[in-house]
C-alpha cells in the first residue's frame, strides 16, 4: 500500500487534536501534547484503521516516535511517498 | 452557529464512522462551547473497571449528534465503588445527567469467566455476588443521584473452559453467563431509570474474535477492539436519542420499487414483484419491519407519485401484501412534488417534520428532499434490496426506552381520527363539533403504573410544550414524593374512543406562589380545549388547596413551541418579565379559570394530592 507522509500526519493531528502542521519528522510521544500512553491506544486504534494492519504488542508499544510508525508500518507494507 | 468545518467534520463522521473521524471531531467538539453549539449541556460520567479511554471521542460524538452538548466525566482506573459509594465523591460532585457503568466480567469473577471452576454450588454462590454487587453499586447511585443510569452486561466467551461439553449443560460457562445477565436484567428494572447495554447481544453480532483485543487487553486492560467500539457508541448514541426527544415518530414510504418491485402504474397487479420468492421477498420481509414498527406505535404515511386508485387496488387487493389501508395514518398519493406532500402529511397528523424517516428508491426525490427539508431522515432504498431491512433496523430511529400502552395502541388512535373527521364533517361549527365528541377528562396525580408514560410524554411531546424540560421517570418519582410539588396527569377519553394519559403539569410551591414547571399535552388532543381543562385544575384546585395566591408560569421557547408562546396572556395572566427570550406571566388565584363548557370532568378526579 502506498501512501503519502501527509496522510500519516493527519491521522496523528486527529487523534491528538493538534495542527497537523506542528507535526515534523521529530515528533514524538516526547514532544507532541497529549500523546500519552492512554491517547497512545487510541493512536493504536486509528493507525490500524487508517493503514488496514494489525500490529503486534510489541509493535504497538515501539511505535513512540514519528519516524518509527513508518517504520513499523513499512514492515508491514505501507509505503510512504513524501 | 457551529463553524462550518466542524458541521462538515461531523457529517462525514456519521456518514463514513471510522475511528479516526471520530477522534478527530471530538477534538474539534472540544473547543466549541454549549454557547456557540446552542445545545444543552449534557453531564456523561462514565465508571469502569478496564481502560474505556479508546471509546471517549465515540461517546463525545454520538452524544452530540442526539442534540446535547456533552460534557465527560471519567472514572479513575478501576475505582467505580469508591466514586459510587462515597456520597461526597467527585463523581457526585460532578451532577451527571446520564451515568455509565462499564463492568468487565473477568475483572470482577474469575470464576465465571477466565478460570472458570465447575463446582455447581460454587458457581450459584459466585453468581448470587455479581448479582448482588450490582444490586449495592445501583442502589447507592440511585440513593445519590437521579442521573439514569446505563450499565453493560456481559458478553458470552469466543473460548469456553470446557469445549464442546460447555455447550451440554445449563451449569457450564455459556449458560452461567446467560443467567446472571437475565439477573442484572431484573437488578436494573427493580433500581429504576436504569437500563441494560446489551453488550451480549451487541458482542455476537458482531462476533466475539472480532470484537475482544487480547493485545490490548494485556497492554492496557483494553478489552474491546475497534470492532467493539464503534457499535457500542453507536448504541450509546441511542439511549441519548431516546432520552432526549430525538427518536423519530412517524416513517413516510413510498410505494413503486419502495413496498414492491415495479411500478404499479405501467407492470399492474400481475406485474409487481411481491411474495415470497426473490426479488419479491426482499419487499415483503422490508413490510414485516414496516409493520413490527407498526406495531411498536410508529405512525405510517406513504408519500407516492401514483394514482390513488391504483395504489388503494394494491392495498385492499394484493394478495401478496401485509400493509393494508388500516395501518396508514395519512397519505399523500398525487402527482405534486414529494415536499409539498410531507408537509402535507406534517400538518395533517400535527407533528414535526424532524420526527419523519422518509424512505424512497429514487436519486432525484431522496436528493430533493434532503435539499429542502433538511429535518428529514431520508434513507435510499438501494437497488438490490436483500440486506435493506437489517440496515434499516440497525440504525434504530424510532428506538426508546418505553413500550406503553399508548405506543401500541397509538396507529388505533389515528385511525380513530379519522372517525372523529367524520363527526366534524357533520358539525356546523367548531363549537357543536366539540359538543359532539362527549370530552371527558380525568385529571390527578399519577399511578405508579404510570409513572413511566408521564416520563415519557415530558420526553417526546415538543409543540405543546411551555418548558420542554426533560424528566426521567427518577425525577418524575422525585416530583412525587416532594410535599412541594404537584404533578398532574390528564387522562382523555370522547364517544370514539379512549386516548390514554395524553397531558401533564407540573407544579412547585413556595411562598404563595405557585410555579407551573412544565405543562405538555400530546399532539394528538390540540385543538379541544383540553389545556383549559388542565390549567383550571392547576389554578381552582392544586394552587387554591397549597395556599398559592399566585401562579408563574414561563414560556420558553424552542424551535417547536410557538404555537404556545401566547397561552398565558391568552389566560390572563399578566407579564413580570417579557422582555427576555424566556417569558413570565402570573396569574392572581382568587379569580378561577372556567373550564370549556363541553367538557365534563371525571368526578372526585382532581385531587392531585
Amino acid at each position: 500500500m502506498q501512501v503519502s507522509e501527509q496522510k500519516l500526519k493527519q491521522t496523528l493531528a486527529e487523534v491528538f487534536g493538534v495542527p497537523e502542521e506542528s507535526l515534523t519528522a521529530d515528533s514524538s510521544m516526547d514532544n507532541v501534547p497529549g500523546w500519552d500512553s492512554l491517547k497512545h491506544l487510541n493512536l493504536v486504534l486509528a493507525l490500524e484503521e487508517q493503514f488496514q494492519v494489525s500490529l503486534t504488542e510489541e509493535q504497538s508499544l515501539e511505535i513512540i516516535s514519528f519516524p518509527l510508525i513508518k517504520e513499523v508500518l513499512g514492515e508491514h507494507g505501507v509505503v510512504f511517498t513524501t | 452557529m457551529l463553524p462550518p468545518s466542524l458541521a462538515k467534520l461531523l457529517a462525514t463522521t456519521i456518514e463514513q464512522r471510522t475511528y479516526a473521524q471520530y477522534s478527530s471531531a471530538a477534538n474539534e467538539l472540544r473547543t466549541v462551547t454549549p454557547e456557540v453549539s446552542k445545545r444543552p449541556t449534557y453531564r456523561i460520567a462514565v465508571l469502569r473497571n478496564f481502560t474505556i479511554e479508546p471509546l471517549l471521542p465515540v461517546i463525545a460524538v454520538e452524544a452530540f449528534e442526539a442534540g446535547v452538548h456533552p460534557e465527560l466525566y471519567v472514572g479513575d482506573f478501576d475505582s467505580i465503588s469508591a466514586d459510587v459509594f462515597n456520597p461526597d465523591s467527585a463523581l457526585y460532585h460532578f451532577k451527571p445527567d446520564f451515568i455509565f457503568v462499564a463492568q468487565w466480567l473477568d475483572t470482577i469473577s474469575p470464576a465465571v469467566t477466565s478460570r472458570f471452576i465447575s463446582s455447581k454450588e460454587k458457581i450459584a454462590a459466585e453468581v448470587d455476588r455479581v448479582r448482588q454487587h450490582t444490586h449495592e453499586l445501583l442502589g447507592a447511585i440511585r440513593a445519590n443521584s437521579k442521573a439514569t443510569v446505563v450499565f453493560n452486561n456481559f458478553p458470552l466467551p469466543a473460548e469456553t473452559t470446557l469445549g464442546i461439553l460447555d455447550g451440554q449443560s445449563t451449569g457450564y460457562q455459556t449458560q452461567t453467563i446467560i443467567q446472571l445477565n437475565q439477573l442484572l436484567l431484573d437488578e436494573a428494572r427493580a433500581a429504576g431509570g436504569t437500563s441494560v447495554l446489551d453488550l451480549m447481544s451487541l458482542v455476537a453480532a458482531h462476533g466475539s474474535v472480532h470484537c475482544l483485543d487480547h493485545r490490548h487487553w494485556h497492554l492496557a486492560r483494553a478489552p474491546l477492539s475497534q470492532k467493539a467500539l464503534l457499535p457500542i457508541g453507536r448504541e450509546l448514541g441511542k439511549f441519548f436519542r431516546a432520552l432526549r426527544g430525538k427518536t423519530k415518530k412517524c416513517l413516510v414510504l413510498d410505494c413503486d420499487n419502495t413496498l414492491w418491485g415495479g411500478v404499479i402504474g405501467e407492470d399492474g397487479m400481475s406485474g409487481i414483484k411481491l411474495g415470497t420468492s426473490y426479488p419479491g421477498s426482499t419487499f415483503l420481509s422490508f413490510q414485516e419491519e414496516i409493520l413490527n414498527l407498526h406495531d411498536r406505535g410508529v405512525i405510517l404515511a406513504l408519500c407516492s407519485k401514483n394514482n390513488l386508485a391504483d395504489v388503494l387496488q394494491v392495498l385492499r387487493e394484493h394478495p401478496d401484501m401485509l400493509l393494508r389501508e388500516k395501518h396508514f395514518a395519512s397519505w399523500q398519493i398525487n402527482w405534486d412534488d414529494k415536499v409539498t406532500n410531507l408537509r402535507r402529511i406534517a400538518n395533517e397528523l400535527n407533528i414535526g417534520l424532524d420526527s419523519f424517516v422518509f424512505v424512497d428508491d429514487s436519486d432525484f426525490e431522496t436528493g430533493f428532499v434532503r435539499e429542502n427539508l433538511p429535518d428529514v431522515e431520508v434513507v435510499q432504498m438501494p437497488k438490490s434490496g436483500s440486506a435493506f431491512r437489517a440496515e434499516f433496523t440497525r440504525r434504530g430511529f424510532f428506538d426508546s426506552l418505553t413500550f406503553s400502552a399508548e405506543d401500541q395502541r397509538r396507529n388505533e388512535m389515528y385511525g380513530d381520527n379519522r372517525q372523529r373527521k367524520q363527526i366534524e364533517a357533520t358539525s356546523g361549527s367548531l363549537q357543536e363539533f366539540l359538543a359532539k365528541l362527549e370530552l371527558e377528562v380525568d385529571i390527578g396525580r399519577p399511578s405508579e403504573l404510570e409513572i413511566p408514560r408521564v416520563a415519557q410524554l415530558t420526553q417526546k411531546t415538543n409543540q405543546f410544550n411551555l418548558t420542554t424540560r426533560r424528566y426521567t421517570e427518577a425525577d418524575i418519582r422525585a416530583f412525587l414524593s416532594n410535599p412541594g410539588a404537584d404533578v398532574f396527569a390528564l387522562r382523555l377519553k370522547d364517544k370514539v374512543a379512549d386516548m390514554g394519559l395524553v397531558g401533564v403539569a407540573i407544579v412547585t410551591y413556595a411562598q404563595a406562589v405557585a410555579e407551573i414547571d412544565s405543562f405538555l399535552l400530546s399532539c394528538r388532543v390540540i385543538g379541544r380545549g383540553v389545556e383549559d381543562a388542565l390549567l383550571s385544575t392547576i389554578v381552582n384546585h392544586g394552587a387554591q388547596k397549597k395556599g398559592a395566591r399566585k401562579v408563574v408560569g414561563r414560556y420558553v421557547p424552542t424551535a417547536k413551541n410557538a404555537q404556545v408562546k401566547d397561552f398565558f396572556p391568552g389566560h390572563q395572566f399578566q407579564p413580570v418579565e417579557t422582555a427576555t427570550e424566556t417569558k413570565v406571566w402570573e396569574r392572581e388565584v382568587q379569580a378561577p379559570v372556567a373550564p370549556p363548557a363541553w367538557i365534563k370532568f371525571k368526578t372526585g378526579a382532581t385531587d392531585a394530592g
